[in-house]
């Protein structure tokens, strides 16, 4: 780039100088410092890599929790069949192993101009200034109309508060009563993930709960992930309790009666569970990055995760809008991919012209059996998107319990790769 | 493009005394060099740590990958995607060009053994 010094100066403005001069202009001695917006999946695993993989980087973590809820696995603390320890993450191995600076506070604003980031910390406002920044923030939802609130019919699509007031919800049912639960128009947050919280409940409500039914309403025309897997548990393990409507739109839902109104009728149930449409996390609509054609999404570059508005912001995981599946599994491995990025731009380098991505998720299917899905991409450099490579992309043949056992080390070790 | 709506930013804005603390403590100790430009299979081969451990060392059930022989792991992995899929390995290891496997079998060759991969 061939800014001269004294429009860069005007540019940036006092505050952020030391930051927002290029390197080469730049004391050796102050290191690139590398802002992360989010504590998940994304956001602490290209925060764990930079300062793994990148010698003298500044990486500085937000998040608004203390520590993060995994949703990978959530569905079995919903049942009971773990507590919410097993997902609960904590950020004090980023700090102590990896060196990364973990702050606890809201992200407002983004201002791309000044390269600073607003955000709360208490009751305190502070301007966090970067030379790049990562944004990693998961879903936010759009919600239904009606007198919809989420306290009274749980979502539990984010983990934490929301997963408990699900898991009471579910244990307080009685004996014949209803569980409806709504499926989201794609794309959303974990693709089998709605239809594995479907079998988690109906496999409980066999267990426990004798006469009890659950009715899923699907948005989508179609089963949307592993149709053999779940078609096989709808049709055959759950006939009896379980009822699947798919082309169902919500035109309003009531949360204090526990009432929806769609296309397909009005349903009410002891528990209503209704996972709204999503969209991208609110801190990349104020950033004004979301741009693509739906007005969901961030549209990005496969290369580096790399705004395609502004080059020196970076979204990750479920807020981008390539097109990749949104998973946990996707989400670290796309923040492997920005990691190397960001780590070849702070030394003049290009990125990786070739990078390769993969998602995997495990569904239990019953509470001693569980499949598995996953896909895999390579980046297509005359389409310039990720390309799903379709020998990579493939269900398990059928639910088992070596599975669930997988299920259990794959999580171990995507929760450690993630977070410390 | 402009972003469509305005950020809301707060009338009573601190310039940020927290981050720039954090920034000059961590300038006087820098003492690594600039970071450098990685090596070859070190981005494609992390894309296996999310199963097999952060640097091939898993903390949970599934194998060691790191410190083997290098062509014989490339072998292995040749031979995973040829095969009929059997499990989520045999899918994932499809997803890299025979090129790809071999930078990937090269890099993990330089990491650490771990114990559980000694066995065997
Ligand atoms: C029931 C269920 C099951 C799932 N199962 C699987 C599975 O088997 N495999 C799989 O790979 N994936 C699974 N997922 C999906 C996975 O959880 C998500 O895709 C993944 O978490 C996305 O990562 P992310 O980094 O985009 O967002 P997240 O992991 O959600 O992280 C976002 C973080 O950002 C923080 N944040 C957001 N906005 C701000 C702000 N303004 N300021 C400060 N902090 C902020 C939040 O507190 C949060 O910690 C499942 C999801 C659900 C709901
Ligand atoms: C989604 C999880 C997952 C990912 C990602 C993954 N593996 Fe595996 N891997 C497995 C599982 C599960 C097994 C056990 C296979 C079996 O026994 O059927 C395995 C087995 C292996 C083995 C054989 C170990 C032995 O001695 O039996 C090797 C080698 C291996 N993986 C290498 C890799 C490499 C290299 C990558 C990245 C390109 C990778 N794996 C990515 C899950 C994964």
């Amino acid at each position: 780039m061939n800014t001269n010094r004294r429009d860069f100066l005007t540019l940036a403005g006092f505050t952020s100088l030391s930051l927002a001069l290029p390197r080469s202009l730049r004391a050796n001695t102050t290191p690139p410092h590398v802002l992360v917006i989010g504590g998940g999946f994304g956001g602490a695993t290209v925060a764990k890599y930079l300062k793994l993989w990148g010698g003298n980087i500044d990486v500085t973590l937000i998040d608004r929790d203390a520590s993060h809820y995994a949703c990978i696995l959530s569905n079995l603390v919903v049942t009971g069949a773990i507590p919410m320890s097993r997902i609960q993450l904590g950020y004090g191995n980023l700090k102590t192993k990896r060196g990364v600076n973990i702050v606890q506070g809201e992200a407002l604003s983004v201002d791309p101009a000044s390269k600073e980031v607003t955000v709360k910390i208490g009751n305190d406002f502070f301007a966090y200034a970067f030379d790049k920044l990562v944004l990693s923030p998961g879903i936010d939802f759009i919600n239904p109309a009606g007198n919809y609130n989420s306290d009274l019919t749980p979502h539990a699509w984010k983990a934490g508060t929301q997963t408990l007031l699900l898991k009471n919800q579910l244990a307080a049912m009685a004996k014949k009563q209803t569980f409806v639960m709504t499926i989201p128009k794609s794309p959303y947050r974990c693709p089998p993930g709605p239809y594995e919280r479907a079998c988690s409940v109906a496999d409980y409500l066999k267990r426990k709960k004798s006469g009890a039914k659950i009715i899923v309403l699907d948005a989508n025309a179609s089963i949307q992930a592993e149709p053999i897997n779940f078609g096989n548990a709808f049709t055959k393990t759950y006939k009896d309790v379980l009822t699947y409507i798919p082309n169902v739109a919500v035109t309003e839902v009531d949360s204090a009666t526990k009432t929806i109104v769609t296309s397909q009728g009005t349903f009410k149930g002891a528990v209503l569970n209704v996972i709204p449409n999503q969209r991208a996390g609110q801190i990349v609509a104020n950033a004004g990055l979301v741009n693509d054609p739906t007005g969901k999404w961030a549209l990005v570059d496969p290369l580096s995760y790399a705004s395609t508005l502004y080059p020196d912001i970076h979204i990750l995981g479920d807020s981008q809008g390539t097109g990749q599946p949104k998973s946990g599994h996707m989400a670290n491995s796309q923040a492997k991919v920005c990691a190397d990025a960001i780590i070849r731009s702070f030394s003049g380098e290009a990125p990786d012209p070739s990078p390769v991505t993969s998602s995997a998720c495990f569904s239990p299917i019953t509470s001693k059996t569980a499949s598995w899905l996953t896909a895999s991409f390579q980046y297509d450099p005359v389409t310039k998107a990720m390309k799903r490579v379709e020998p990579s992309f493939a269900e398990a043949p059928r639910p088992t319990s070596d599975g669930m056992e997988q299920m259990f080390h794959w999580a171990d070790n995507i929760f450690a790769d993630s977070f410390s | 493009m402009q972003p469509s709506s305005k950020p809301h930013v707060p009338s009573t804005l601190k310039r940020a005394a927290t981050p720039r603390t954090i920034l000059a403590l961590s300038a006087v100790c820098a003492c690594n060099p600039l970071p450098a430009a990685p090596p070859a299979g070190q981005l494609l081969s992390s894309q296996c740590f999310q199963c097999h451990g952060t640097n091939g060392q898993p903390v949970s059930g599934f194998e060691g990958i790191g410190g083997e022989n290098a062509n014989e792991m490339y072998k292995e992995l040749l031979e995973m995607s040829l095969r009929k899929p059997e499990g989520i390995m045999d899918l994932q290891i499809r997803a890299y060009t025979p090129a790809q496997l071999r930078l990937i079998a090269n890099y993990l060759s330089t990491l650490p053994k771990t114990s559980e991969s000694d066995d065997d």
